[in-house]
């Protein structure tokens, strides 16, 4: 039960669709911001991921441009909270949820 | 005191003249919390160092009776922090009047929280120690995202029921990355007019949850009636009566404290933030 050693040492912005971190144990992990919004952890984002998909689903005007986020905090010594340019800010971003999700060529394979 | 003002939810507190936070903590209720985190904040002080005592328990403090605070105070005209026995002081009991009940949902219990950390001027501290309520809920989730805190001591009894808590306190500061500190084991033993000691809560609970959890067990406090006795009273054994082994037990904390701080400060680095 010991606290996780794993933690960021440097966030980046790469272009314009991406977040770049570099962890401690030297991975550098890489995250479309698409796909930081789809892997959303609050309550609601994962209750509309459980849904079977509703083909007749009306876009939200935010929906019609390109999310981008506003901010990235820290939250304590565990987690990001990223706010999102269509308000959105209530998904906490765990470091071990982090790495979990990481789009890099080598864990994309895995 | 002005009135607390509304905080962004999460925004992290800056309280640069605090050194370490320390947080009191356990899983039960009933455990002698309050009365183990105020008499490591009076160890921590006769060890020569500069201390503040924050009560976060808004349902049910317990830090004025036992610091000897009876009155309340109007938030609007009193300078915040009280101080007394050399330790700075804040807790929801010096505002309203002990028969009162908070009868509070989450937000309000944030919201005096934030304004305990950051409204109130706690000058120049080695050490706040900050005295938990029992659970895992929004008291300290609060104080998790909000407060820099340096770690946590556990406090247990030896027996399981307690023990079953203590543990989902460990996995909660463990989630949330605050490093524990260690696990004290208190009410462990009295001796006996005999000469003998004798253990009626049962035997090894603290050491125990510590090895499970890979933490340092930080020690036993015997039961003497007298840190009821000096508690009720507003002057904490510590205090009242250093030569006892009581008190030695909490002098022995405070350094271990201090040793394990010091110990743990890489684990509680701020993480790196990005500017968009």
């Amino acid at each position: 039960m010991a606290v996780s050693t794993l933690r960021p040492v440097a966030l980046k912005k790469e272009g314009e669709d991406r977040l770049i971190i570099e962890w401690n144990d030297g991975h550098r992990s890489e995250y479309l911001w698409t796909h930081l919004r789809v892997q959303c952890p609050c309550a609601g984002c994962r209750e509309e991921r459980e849904q079977p998909p509703d083909p007749f689903r009306i876009l939200k005007p935010g929906e019609l441009v390109p999310l981008k986020p506003v901010s990235i905090s820290p939250i304590g010594h565990y987690a990001y909270k990223i706010v999102w340019s269509d308000g959105h800010d209530s998904g906490l971003f765990t470091l071990e949820h982090l790495r979990r999700i990481c789009q890099c060529p080598q864990c994309s394979k895995q | 005191m002005p009135p607390p003002e509304a905080h962004q939810p999460q925004q992290k507190i800056a309280m640069p003249g605090v050194k370490s936070v320390v947080a009191v903590a356990s899983g039960k209720g009933g455990v002698g919390k309050s009365t183990v985190a105020t008499n490591l904040a009076l160890a921590l002080h006769m060890l020569g160092r500069r201390v503040g005592l924050l009560d976060a328990d808004i349902y049910g403090p317990s830090i004025p009776i036992m610091m000897g605070v009876k009155e309340t105070f109007d938030a609007n005209t009193t300078p915040f922090p009280l101080t007394r026995h050399g330790l700075k002081l804040m807790s929801m009991g010096f505002l309203v009047k002990p028969e009162t009940a908070m009868i509070w949902r989450g937000p309000m219990v944030h919201k005096y929280l934030t304004a305990f950390l950051a409204q109130i001027d706690w000058g120049v501290l080695d050490y706040l120690v900050i005295d938990l309520p029992p659970g895992t809920g929004d008291a300290q989730l609060t104080l998790t995202q909000t407060a820099p805190l340096s770690g946590a001591v556990i406090v247990t009894t030896p027996q399981e029921v307690s023990l079953i808590d203590a543990r989902k306190g460990l996995e909660m500061f463990n989630q949330v990355r605050v490093p524990v500190l260690g696990i004290i084991e208190n009410m462990s033993f009295f001796v006996g007019a005999d000469g003998k000691r004798y253990e009626p809560f049962g035997r090894g609970g603290g050491i125990k949850l510590a090895k499970e959890a890979g933490v340092p067990f930080l020690g036993e406090i015997p039961i003497d009636p007298r840190v009821a006795e000096c508690g009720d009273g507003g002057d904490p054994i510590v205090h009242k009566y250093p030569d006892t082994d009581v008190a030695k037990t909490y002098l022995n904390l405070a350094n271990v404290v201090i040793q394990q701080v010091v110990r743990m400060t890489d684990a509680t680095e701020e993480l790196p933030t990005l500017q968009l």
